[in-house]
């Protein structure tokens, strides 16, 4: 009996390294600091692809085909949308074992002094994956909030493919629940394959790397990408129990899109962000 | 937050409830040619056109009064000295906001 739990565990140790490489998710970040800021100030960003929870390979991003800002003041507000290409910083970022191009941005204050939302939009060039021959293109969302005052962070962009919040993505406490509906061509994708990653090391924009430190640490693999489907609406609602940025990634939206002649996965990423109760 | 403070003067507990579910919201910037804007709105996204604004200087004095726009916003020219600024919503829905911390 010892001999074959011995063999099991040989065959099982053998079958989580294979499959740890495709276990783990890629994640366009659009990372900011701070999800809900009192007043308004300038706002660092980091645009790096990587794998979010364990500090892991890190990806060389291309020249980024749309990167802007949508500012709304109230509710019903005119919607402002800010170009930020102009501010965009190519650089080299560090993850854990190895170096890749990404950028960073500090637009000035001026882009976020207004109170209201922010919705960063990142679409980033296809980037190719050799393993799977193909490509992926994440159209990724940062929603902040400057001062309380809220816009509409719960209506679509219009983009291909968008994850649209049904909570604000800034203002959710730690223990509390997230939903969004999964949007391809503004209709809702029943059943979508999502994964999910806390932010796990945080991007220190000034050093240009992830912290080496990690918040938390994964008992199993299945449990540093989180997978799971959206219902037949279309809908996801994922728990948040612990705080900081969690980033949802709806997988392969537009079927049937080629880019270079090989087949592309269009993904729509969000990025949320929890916060602790504390006095 | 110490930029804004809403005074809650509603003498009913009741309606404080009220006045907690959609908080008044206002803030101020220098747009550095000599002009202030301030911004106004509540915290359900509801606007702020027509709210009351007074600027008011150390002694207490109306300086300039008006209302908010219909974009919810109120630019007024930067009076001398120190003043005030007051987004007047009706009871429980004030907001003031001193000049100096009104920055850049």
């Amino acid at each position: 009996m010892r001999r074959i739990v011995a063999a099991f565990a040989m065959f099982s140790a053998l079958l989580f390294a294979t499959a740890i490489p495709t276990a783990y998710a890629h994640f366009q970040l659009l990372y900011t600091p701070e999800a809900a800021l009192n007043e308004s100030r300038a706002l660092p960003l980091a645009l790096v692809f990587s794998h979010p929870f364990n500090n892991g390979y890190t990806m060389d991003m291309g020249e980024p085909e749309a990167f802007y800002v949508i500012g709304q003041r109230g509710a019903g507000a005119e919607r402002t949308k800010t170009d930020l290409l102009q501010y965009l910083e190519p650089v080299t970022w560090s993850g854990v074992d190895s170096r890749a191009a990404a950028f960073v941005a500090h637009p000035p204050r001026r882009v976020t002094r207004s109170l209201g939302d922010y919705t960063y939009v990142l679409r980033p060039s296809p980037y190719y994956e050799e393993p799977e021959d193909k490509y992926i293109q994440q159209i990724t969302k940062t929603v902040i909030n400057v001062g309380g005052l809220p816009g509409s962070w719960d209506e679509p962009l219009g983009l291909p493919v968008e994850i649209v919040p049904l909570d604000k993505p800034y203002a959710n406490w730690v223990g509390g629940v997230f939903r969004a509906v999964i949007l391809a061509d503004g209709r809702p994708v029943p059943h979508a394959e999502i994964e999910i990653e806390y932010l796990n090391h945080e991007p220190l924009i000034d050093q240009l790397r992830f912290d080496p430190e990690g918040k938390v640490t994964a008992p199993q693999g299945s449990f540093i990408t989180l997978s799971i489907r959206a219902n037949a609406q279309g809908e996801v609602t994922i728990g948040l129990p612990k705080a900081g940025w969690w980033g949802i990634c709806a997988l392969d939206l537009d079927d049937g899109l080629e880019y270079n002649g090989k087949e592309l996965s269009l993904d729509a990423v969000l990025w949320i962000h929890a916060t602790d109760m504390v006095k | 937050m110490n930029r804004r403070f809403a005074l809650f003067l509603l003498p009913l507990a009741g309606m404080v409830q009220l006045a907690y579910a959609h908080n008044p919201i206002c803030d101020c910037y220098d747009n550095g040619d000599n002009t202030i804007t301030c911004e106004g709105g509540f915290s359900d996204g509801g606007t702020a056109v027509g709210v009351a604004m007074r600027i008011f200087d150390e002694a207490g004095k109306v300086l300039i009064e008006g209302v908010m726009s219909d974009q919810s916003d109120f630019t007024f020219t930067k009076p001398d000295g120190n003043f005030r600024v007051e987004f007047e919503a009706g009871a429980g829905h004030v907001i003031q906001i001193d000049s100096r911390d009104i920055e850049e």
